[in-house]
């Protein structure tokens, strides 16, 4: 029950943030982080996969809803919740997760952190940024904006898990 | 049958995961259409109400800025009808519509803005309660803003010049020839591009670009900006020309959503032309 009202609110946290600050925090059209799939990064590590998927569908059509973006957002996250149990088996430490780890720095360290949420964020990016410009012209542009909001998105994620969730 | 169902059993990640895509794409490419009525947007009560309790506390950092630009119009204004005190040149009006107004101009203050995406939205606090609907054009003081897509009670989303999707008839102001507007490049929010310029017109960096008016979207004459620089397609015998946009779309506080009353006049005509026929049917 209370690992539930933890959720709740670092969801809430994440998505405020996101429409309130993240959005107004101008850095020029090759930056366009988008922190809010942090909350669903830090969903706990032995959650039903499915029940993350549903969590991110829902969780992206709010963040289309703020941002006008109809269903694009909803996409990249399901996309980015389909592939997560991948990546949490690929950056699986020796012997498995302990039982009661979560997907925080303090638990996992900073490398496993590192890994794990810059893959799944830049994978979340990439189908964002492509649907958004709806064409493959100007691929490299793209491409480049992916990566560099991605980093800006990891950078921002790795700070506000360190002022924000230092004990979760 | 069982076969079914322990197909379901084994796959059932994935078919949800490819289900909920399909919607989410449904979504996209649905809401491309103009008038797609869509109830997760913006112009809703929980995405308006959270912009505008934001707004409310950051509109204080713009106010300097914001009275500097009221200022400078009103001077504008104040110069045009000094200018204009003969009315003989107006177009006669009738009984309701004494001098000929073709346009209302309804006030709205913008709660939310972007300028760095590859499509870029506004979102205003007022909605069909104050006149506003989908399809009319928005100005600032000093230029273009956008047009509105979408429209509730209360809150309205304009979509910006900033819009892959924008397309505006302009004009040279000192020759009249006219192309088309819009945003292609999309990462500059100063500059936008002037299409279909036949080279015969002679272009010269600083002239000044309005709207024509051919559409009812924006009355003409409206400032869009200054040419920037041009470059000639020989081939197709135009200009493609860059324009720096006379909107500072960094600080837009307040616009003008335009309504064009004979757009409306007609409208409503068309309407109970409409509803007699259904009547008549009935």
């Amino acid at each position: 029950m209370i690992e539930l009202g933890k959720n709740i609110l670092r969801f809430s946290f994440f998505i405020l943030l996101q429409v309130t600050i993240i959005r107004h925090l101008d850095m020029g059209a090759y930056f366009n982080p988008f922190l809010f799939v942090g909350a669903i990064l830090m969903l706990p590590i032995r959650i039903n996969k499915t029940l993350v998927l549903i969590i991110a569908f829902a969780t992206g059509l709010i963040i289309d809803m703020f941002y006008n973006t109809m269903g694009m957002n909803a996409a990249a996250c399901t996309f980015m919740a389909f592939c997560r149990p991948r990546a949490l088996r690929v950056f699986a430490p020796a012997g498995d997760y302990n039982a009661d780890a979560s997907a925080t720095v303090n638990s996992m360290g900073i490398r496993w952190m590192i890994s794990y949420a810059g893959t799944l964020i830049f994978i979340h990016h990439f189908v964002l940024f492509y649907l958004e410009t709806f064409s493959l012209h100007g691929f490299f542009t793209t491409l480049l904006k992916v990566v560099l909001s991605g980093i800006a998105t990891l950078i921002l994620f790795l700070i506000t898990q360190s002022l924000f969730f230092r004990n979760l | 049958m069982y076969g079914i169902i322990a197909f379901f059993r084994r796959f059932y990640f994935s078919l949800l995961f490819i289900a909920l895509e399909i919607i989410s794409i449904a979504f996209v490419v649905t809401n491309n259409y103009y008038h797609e009525a869509g109830y997760f947007n913006s112009s809703n009560r929980i995405a308006g109400t959270v912009y505008g309790a934001y707004s409310g506390v950051t509109s204080y950092f713009s106010l300097q800025n914001v009275n500097h630009q009221l200022a400078e119009e009103n001077a504008q204004l104040l110069n045009t009808v000094s200018k204009t005190k003969d009315t003989s040149t107006y177009k006669k009006g009738t009984l309701t519509n004494p001098f000929g107004q073709q346009y209302n101009f309804i006030l709205a203050e913008v709660v939310d803005n972007s300028t760095n995406l590859p499509n870029n939205y506004l979102t205003l606090r007022a909605g069909s309660e104050e006149g506003i609907g989908e399809g009319m054009g928005v100005i600032s003081p000093t230029g273009i803003v956008g047009i509105v897509v979408k429209v509730s009670s209360r809150y309205s989303v304009v979509m910006s010049l900033l819009h892959q999707k924008t397309l505006v008839s302009a004009m040279f102001k000192k020759s009249g020839t006219f192309g088309s507007l819009s945003w292609s490049d999309n990462k500059d929010y100063r500059f936008a591009t002037l299409n279909q310029i036949p080279m015969s017109e002679k272009v010269k960096q600083g002239d000044t670009i309005v709207t024509s008016g051919f559409s009812t979207v924006f009355p003409k004459g409206i400032m869009v900006g200054t040419v920037d620089n041009f470059k000639a397609i020989p081939e197709l015998y135009f200009y493609t020309i860059r324009v720096k946009l006379s909107t500072d779309f960094k600080n837009i506080r307040y616009v003008y959503v335009v309504s064009s009353i004979e757009k409306t006049e007609k409208d409503s005509l068309e309407r109970a032309t409409q509803n007699a026929l259904n009547d008549k049917v009935k």
